[in-house]
């Protein structure tokens, strides 16, 4: 931001040189809390990615003579061939696990990335136009706003089938609201600036302004807090799998699983609690590494790096 | 005469988007497959019968038809029948089609009404727990930017809002009533049977208000009133509990206007795994048995008291604030 030049110090030349996006990642980066974060997510997406690859044993084999076993060190006759236990139908829970984790974080990414595209859209839009486009498309915005998410999520599941792309799409379309407001604030109060103006004079056409000026400028401090976004779809998909209404069995999910478990929970404690730690520490990874990317945005924003 | 103006306008354009709510939803529950004249006759009935009360139902007319009908009773307050429960208690839903003895279907209002209490209780004991865990970290958190209570609430806050609440419910369910005994978790049979679940909404709630409180206190610390107050000769204590927690509740505030959909997904799911009879296990039950009109009601109340409560709020707000202007 040209407004934001005068920086003291003798970091100034050091920031002068780095785009926006490149300084709020750098922030980021030398807190602690964004390095643990990304430790563990990193490693929890190369074990879900490779060690279904590389263990034989398959998530969905169910293996009644073992069922029920409790995870290493826990109980009697626990073993080292199921670090995790079994379930109810003797099938492998830290395959399970795994297997769950990869469609949570497939389905997160992906409703994030629909949230991001239309709210952004919408906002762009919005914001530039201003008037009665602005209106309109604002007052729709209210209007999803106030609908809980989570209601409208269920109904539409509930009443369809609930399939991985029908999942990813209904909880999209139903989370862009918050971004298309902030979009719309962004490019509402940057598009009043000299440069816009300039590319107006030089001939520039609206969508040129909007997608090339705009757009690069505006997107990339909403997309970095996205990422506590991702940890918020994961957990509404595993709600949804709770509730019967997400990924259907024998597929494992996070929330079918546990749903699953909540029937054996007095004598076999661990096929509901073990996912929720692998869910929890996965959206602790996170969480830690939003709000560290969302404290750098807004010291960055607050002029004091 | 501010105050007249204020109420009309934010009236208006929150009976705007109620009526784009319902619209939005009752176009929906017709587009989506899944037909609730099937599920209202039971599987056996010929089709016959099922097209012949789809036709008496009005449901085979086109939607905004439909729509028009089913708004001119809502503004009547008449939200209609439910069309599986019967008006004297559990569901009956697939019953045969020739079954005389049912008796007349429940009015949505009706058990709305009868829900909706249990629901504002778990929710307020929900807000009171949030708030007792939020306030002191937040508040100390904000006091000190970058030194370790700062830290401490993004943690603390980051850890909370990692925890999903259903598991967080149901390991809860185990530990504290069936393993310790010390709580009642399933159902509702008294006062006792909100604190387990009202202590996981709360933990669902109190990353949102530790983060803006950390934000919003430190901010205003920054802010040139607070340091003259001090060469005014007024107290630390005073400074921190007077000026700068008054102007930071408005952010808090504000989090309640806006969060209100998200507090209640947590209700929703929270009632589901308590076994709670409030709103939210309502809702779920609707949809799952496709009762379209109770889910019609629901999102019809839900959005009314979305757009009530962020009124409210920004009232509250502006006199905390008088320089703020809606």
């Amino acid at each position: 931001m040209p407004n934001t030049m005068e920086v003291i110090g003798p970091d100034a030349k050091e920031a002068r040189a780095r785009t926006i996006a490149q300084r709020i990642a750098l922030g980021a980066w030398r807190s602690i809390e964004f390095r643990i974060g990304l430790f563990v997510f990193t490693t929890m997406v190369l074990l879900s990615i490779f060690w279904p690859m590389v263990s034989a044993i398959d998530p969905m084999k169910i293996n009644i003579g073992a069922k029920l076993t409790p995870p290493v060190l826990f109980g009697e006759n626990w073993t080292w061939t199921h670090p995790l236990g079994t379930d109810q139908l003797g099938r492998d829970m830290l395959m399970r696990c795994f297997v769950g984790l990869r469609y949570s974080l497939f389905i997160g990414l992906a409703t994030v990335m629909i949230m991001l595209a239309v709210g952004c859209l919408v906002g762009l839009w919005a914001g530039y136009r201003g008037g009665l486009t602005d209106t309109i498309l604002m007052r729709i915005t209210d209007a999803q706003l106030s609908i809980p998410m989570i209601i409208l999520a269920i109904a539409i599941l509930g009443v369809s089938r609930p399939t991985i792309p029908a999942i990813i799409l209904v909880l999209g379309l139903s989370g862009w609201p918050v971004y298309a407001r902030v979009m719309r604030s962004v490019v509402m109060a940057e598009r009043k600036r000299e440069f816009v103006r300039g590319a107006t004079i030089l001939g520039a056409s609206d969508l040129r302004i909007m997608f090339l000026l705009l757009l690069p400028l505006c997107l990339p401090p909403i997309a970095f807090v996205a990422v506590l976004d991702v940890a918020r779809m994961i957990i509404f998909e595993s709600v949804l799998g709770f509730l019967g209404l997400g990924v259907q069995p024998p597929t494992p999910t996070f929330g079918n699983i546990i749903a699953d478990g909540r029937k054996y929970l007095v004598n076999a404690w661990w096929i509901a609690t073990v996912p929720g730690i692998f869910l929890f520490l996965t959206l602790a990874s996170l969480n830690l590494m939003g709000a560290a990317l969302e404290r750098s945005r807004n010291r960055v924003y607050g002029g004091k790096a | 005469m501010f105050l007249v103006n204020f109420l009309i306008r934010r009236l208006a354009q929150g009976a705007v988007i109620v009526l784009l709510v319902s619209f939005l939803i009752f176009t929906l529950l017709r587009v989506v497959p899944g037909d609730p004249v099937r599920l209202i006759v039971g599987g056996m009935a010929p089709d016959a019968l099922v097209e012949q009360i789809a036709e008496e139902m009005g449901l085979r007319d086109p939607i905004p038809v439909q729509f028009f009908r089913y708004m001119s009773g809502v503004v009547q307050g008449d939200m209609g029948q439910s069309f599986i429960r019967p008006a004297s208690g559990a569901a009956v839903g697939g019953a045969s089609f020739d079954d005389n003895t049912r008796s007349e279907r429940a009015n949505v209002l009706d058990l709305i009404a009868d829900t909706a209490p249990y629901t504002l209780q778990l929710a307020v004991l929900a807000m009171v727990f949030a708030l007792v865990i939020a306030l002191p970290i937040g508040i100390y958190g904000g006091l000190k930017p970058g030194k370790w209570p700062d830290r401490f609430a993004l943690y603390i806050g980051s850890l909370l809002i990692s925890l999903p609440n259903f598991w967080l419910g149901i390991v809860l369910a185990l530990v504290v009533s069936v393993n310790l005994g010390w709580l009642p978790a399933i159902g509702y049979q008294g006062f006792s049977y909100t604190i387990l679940p009202a202590i996981v909404l709360a933990v669902e709630i109190a990353p949102f208000l530790i983060r803006t409180l950390t934000v919003s206190v430190a901010q205003n610390m920054g802010e040139s009133y607070i340091s003259v107050a001090a060469i005014r000769g007024i107290s630390h204590r005073r400074i921190v509990m007077a000026h700068a927690l008054k102007n930071s509740s408005v952010p808090l505030l504000n989090l309640l206007g806006v969060q209100f959909s998200m507090l209640l997904g947590g209700v929703l799911v929270v009632e589901f795994i308590f076994d709670y009879p409030g709103l939210g296990l309502l809702t779920i039950n609707a949809v799952l048995q496709r009762d379209f009109p109770l889910i019609q009601g629901i999102a019809i109340v839900t959005s009314a008291a979305f757009v009530m409560i962020n009124i409210v709020v920004d009232l509250i707000a502006t006199t905390i604030d008088p320089r703020l202007d809606y």
